[in-house]
């Protein structure tokens, strides 16, 4: 019995380890070859570099314009989630307290929406805010954290609106009593309680829409309101792929989320498992 | 329900509450959509010339459309071999790092990690590894399978994208089904091992059947993800060789934006809503009644 | 930023503040916002409205995504020099859905100078530009883009050429000494050249890539030159009176390919699609194959592991070596810059003026030549590329030994995402060649 007990759990092991092998080779290749030359590189991928050779990310930072890029990414992502972390849970908040037939409606469409494949959506977007509104020319960065709102209020409001759900009414007919407004209820009481949920939409949010790129390219048309999906696009020569600065920039964009994540893995996963229990 | 009493009171709250949420909802899917459906009756050559009535010529267009079809089949196989495949896999993970091994947090976090990576940059590392890596693998260990590339194979190319499909997703898959396995209640299942069931008997005759409204979520989202595939697409095959692997919204951006038949395309993208909305709608009725039944 | 955030903040917060009162409508806020946001951004666009009647400003966008930063540069050079002319330069990130003049245009801007191949400013763009008949560089070139009743409508930006890579070391050692890669004149000779190099110890001689753009674009468009004028082939196929089937140059072609990609001498013969466009030029660079089919601008990718020296042999179309086409590789312009006819006259001058900056200035020829590495189409520029396939074509310019180049002549994007994959299944043996050469008819025919 301990015998098989031993085998089985060195099967789990051994399971476990080809998993993480696979899972997270592609991450020791960005690393290894962020610090390679082009030659080097397509000559045998899996080599440790020659020499740390920094150089690359200087390019990096240089073609891709990093700074005014990396904070074009920054403040869409942010600006994005924390607008859709508020209307969201407010919506959410009202739709579950208020079940009036007009909300249920409302958050019927809401939920229906998510099966809208963007694609479908695309050639109106351009030509209402591009060609009649303009938008797209005038205030591009304003119009993307808009749509950003819009796109992501749809799953957010369906995640808060199951957690609202469960909580007792109690707590905030005696805020009211005590003669509190609804506004303030909501703010002081409901508020700091859906925090857990919170954290999980925002975590999804931020993984969207940092990594997105098919709504940014089709918005963003001034090279100065790039986020960094798009602006990697220079290293995508006509014919060939500039590898040893395409890399280091796919490390360069991957990285910030890589760190938060190592930071704030513990929360983040349980995050997720609560947006999945609902 | 909260109900305030005076009207004007109950207004106002309506619109702060969910005024903001409505508005962005409204600039962003609902203008959209309905202009998106009044477009595929119009025609229009260039996104700036104006539209003329067409009735229902751009649906004509799209339902010949040959490579529309052929698309289409292409999605349907594709969401067929990730659902399996995400799923098993996903669950599988989450099977083994609920067992209670000591390091099992450590492998949570790191199956997790490839979900933090999305759509180009995806594509862009998995090109790297298919045109560039594997190749010289297979050069050196002398693997035949592996010394071509695989994307210029129409067979090996499709699979390409199912490998990169379930690298990405089962992570985040395997978190789901974790947190059903960990509401699964202990005594059920350590009941059914002093009646003599083995490890199978008791994974397939409790486990598994407990674990169906999570199958409901997860297939939800991977049967969802896997219609609407664009991004990986892109990057990864480009739709090739020779268009055996252009899968439905690629086909769908094509056709408007490089041919620029804005008509045709919304049309074929409006075809894609109803289908999506059939087969998911048909999904999670038919998954809620076995959730009862189970 | 800031500025976004606060409108957004008023776009959305209008509505909940403004309801307090109870009195305004959703609807009423919603388009509250829309001034709000035009508001903002009329304040800092609309120089038009200056009253200084000196000042001008152009919109110019580049096609060729690896000179962002030299485009960039060239538009600050020329400013310097022409304080009054405000030049906004934009670039096509590589591989982008819309072309970044479709999408200014459609976003409303007016395009002043437009850069695209002379397909796009033939076809798809054939009433953006004006006349350039007049303009004094038409002198010291002959590859201005002419349109169907003569008049030049494009200014040959870029001249590219395209023949059998070669690797010169590998090349030279099979054949035992100096080598002369126009004295491959005939498809025997080619053979025999790859059979020496498999004797030399070469396993496989040819690593031959095949996107749809190479093996369609550029090489199956070659036949083309079987007549002096290739537009006169064109107008056959469209009457459907060519018969390609049947047709020796059409066929010729289709067996050196044959030749090229088969399973003896291609490295990739076994599964010949594929993306090997960095393994192939890897390969010849390193001298572990020796040929591959491709442009002067292969040399960026081949200079990336190896600085031997390369060139350029014709493709063979048959045994013929009398046969001008197996004497001659094809170079011609790749990209044309164009005036837009909807610019302002005063932005139409401009335009001009940076043209003639590019041809007559010494600092528009060195971000021609020397910055940007591109085969100048003006005899008068002085710089030479320090690229050896690049100074290969414009040997082969100077001693009269190019071919019209034939993807000018038909539509590109026709022939990347319809004709491509045809070919690719051509090579994989997916279709006939008949099959291919039905296809090709019907697209000419359908298109009249």
């Amino acid at each position: 019995m301990a015998g098989r007990r031993i085998t089985s759990l060195t099967f789990t092991y051994l399971l476990l380890i080809v998993a993480f092998i696979s899972f997270t080779f592609p991450f020791f290749l960005l690393i290894v070859n962020s610090f390679k030359r082009n030659g080097e590189i397509l000559e045998n991928p899996f080599s440790l570099p020659a020499s740390l050779d920094f150089s690359h990310f200087g390019d990096v930072i240089e073609k891709m314009n990093f700074l005014v890029t990396f904070k074009n990414t920054f403040l869409i992502t942010l600006l994005s989630v924390l607008f859709i972390l508020l209307f969201s849970a407010m919506a959410a908040y009202y739709i579950v307290r208020n079940s009036t037939s007009f909300n249920r409606t409302f958050f019927a469409i809401l939920v229906a929406s998510m099966i809208i494949p963007f694609q479908s959506l695309m050639i109106p977007l351009i030509y209402i805010y591009g060609s009649k509104l303009n938008l797209i020319e005038t205030v591009p960065t304003t119009l993307l954290i808009v749509l950003y709102i819009g796109f992501g209020s749809a799953f957010s409001v369906f995640i808060y609106h199951g957690f609202i759900k469960s909580i007792p009414l109690e707590l905030e007919e005696a805020s009211l009593i005590d003669g509190c407004t609804r506004r303030q209820t909501f703010f002081k009481i409901v508020y700091p309680m859906l925090s857990p949920t919170s954290s999980t939409i925002a975590i999804l949010n931020v993984l969207w829409i940092w990594n997105d790129y098919l709504l940014p390219s089709l918005i963003l048309t001034n090279e100065k309101n790039f986020t960094m999906p798009i602006k990697m696009k220079v290293f995508n020569g006509t014919y060939m792929n500039n590898w040893e600065l395409l890399i280091p920039a796919i490390l360069m964009t991957v990285l910030p989320i890589l760190v938060a994540y190592l930071f704030g893995q513990r929360y983040i996963i349980k995050g997720v498992m609560q947006g999945a229990i609902k | 329900m909260l109900a305030e009493k005076k009207r004007l009171n109950r207004l106002g709250n309506q619109l702060f509450f969910t005024g903001p949420t409505m508005i962005a909802f409204t600039i962003a899917l609902l203008i959209p959509f309905v202009y998106g459906f009044y477009l595929t009756l119009m025609k229009m050559a260039t996104p700036v010339s104006p539209p003329a009535f067409s009735g229902f010529e751009n649906y004509r267009a799209a339902f010949s459309d040959s490579q529309f079809w052929d698309s289409l089949w292409l999605t349907v196989k594709y969401t067929g071999a990730t659902i399996v495949f995400v799923n098993a896999i996903g669950f599988a993970l989450a099977y083994l790092v609920t067992m209670g091994i000591r390091s099992q947090n450590f492998f949570r976090t790191a199956l997790f990690t490839p979900n933090l990576i999305g759509g180009l940059v995806l594509g862009y590392i998995w090109q790297f590894i298919f045109v560039q890596s594997l190749p010289a693998v297979g050069e050196n260990l002398g693997i035949e399978l592996l010394r071509l590339g695989w994307l210029g194979d129409e067979h090996l190319a499709f699979w390409a994208l199912v490998i990169v499909t379930i690298w990405q997703s089962a992570g985040y898959m395997m978190i789901i089904f974790i947190a059903g396995l960990i509401s699964v209640p202990k005594d059920i299942i350590e009941a059914s091992t002093i009646d003599g069931a083995n490890a199978w008997q008791r994974l397939t005759k409790m486990t598994l059947p407990l674990m169906v409204p999570s199958f409901v979520v997860t297939v939800f989202l991977t049967l969802k993800n896997a219609f609407i595939v664009y991004d990986i697409n892109f990057s990864l095959t480009e739709g090739g060789p020779y268009n055996s692997t252009l899968m439905i919204s690629m086909h769908i951006v094509q056709k408007a934006f490089m041919e620029t038949n804005y008509g045709v395309g919304q049309s074929e993208a409006i075809i894609l809503f109803a289908i999506v909305a059939i087969v998911t709608g048909v999904q999670v009725y038919f998954s809620k009644k076995m959730e009862v039944e189970a | 930023m800031k500025k976004t955030f606060v409108s957004i903040l008023i776009a959305l917060l209008t509505v909940a503040l403004a309801a307090c009162g109870g009195s305004k409508s959703n609807d009423a806020a919603e388009s509250s916002a829309a001034p709000s946001h035009s508001a903002s951004a009329s304040a800092s666009a609309s120089p038009s409205s200056s009253p200084e009647q000196d000042k001008v400003e152009i919109i110019m966008t580049n096609g060729k995504g690896e000179i962002a930063s030299q485009w960039e540069q060239a538009a600050k050079d020329f400013m310097a020099a022409n304080p009054n002319i405000t030049v906004k330069a934009y670039s096509q990130a590589v591989g982008d859905t819309l072309s970044i003049l479709d999408k200014l245009t459609a976003s409303g801007e007016t395009v002043t100078i437009a850069m695209m191949g002379p397909d796009q400013l033939l076809n798809k763009h054939k009433d953006f530009g004006i006349d350039l008949s007049n303009e004094k560089w038409n002198g010291d070139t002959s590859y201005g883009i002419r349109d169907e009743s003569g008049k030049v409508v494009g200014f040959p930006f870029a001249i590219e050429g395209f023949g059998l890579v070669y690797n010169k070391k590998v090349v030279e050692k099979a054949v035992g000494g100096s080598f002369d890669p126009f004295s491959i004149n005939t498809r025997d000779k080619l053979k025999e050249l790859l059979d020496k190099m498999k004797a030399s110890g070469v396993q496989y001689p040819v690593a031959y890539q095949t996107e749809a753009w190479s093996v369609s674009n550029h090489y199956s468009t070659q036949f083309l030159n079987q007549a002096a004028d290739p537009n006169t082939v064109i107008a056959q196929l469209k009457e459907g009176k060519l018969d390609l089937a049947s047709n020796a140059v059409w066929n010729g072609y289709y067996d050196t390919m044959d030749l090229l990609a088969s399973k003896e001498y291609n490295k990739y013969g076994e599964r010949p699609l594929g993306k090997y466009y960095d393994d192939a030029h890897l390969s010849v660079g390193k001298g572990e194959s020796a040929i591959l089919f491709n442009g002067n601008w292969a040399f960026d990718s081949l200079k990336a592991v190896a600085g031997d020296s390369f060139g350029f042999i014709p493709v063979p179309v048959d045994n013929n070596p009398d046969n001008p086409l197996n004497n001659k590789i094809q170079a011609g312009p790749t990209q044309s810059l164009v005036i837009n006819n909807k610019a302002t006259p005063a932005q139409q001058e401009a335009a001009k003026k940076f043209l003639n900056w590019i041809v007559y200035d010494q600092a528009g020829q060195d971000f021609l030549v020397n910055k940007s590495q591109i085969i100048s189409a003006f005899k008068n520029n002085p710089n030479k590329v320090t690229n050896p396939l690049g100074a290969a074509i414009a040997d082969a310019i100077a001693q009269d030994k190019t071919l019209p180049f034939t993807n000018n002549y038909i539509y590109g994007d026709d022939w990347f995402k319809l004709i491509g994959p045809e070919v690719q299944k051509y090579i994989v043996k997916k279709v006939s060649r008949a099959d291919l050469a039905k296809f090709i008819q019907d697209y000419y025919t359908s298109k009249k």
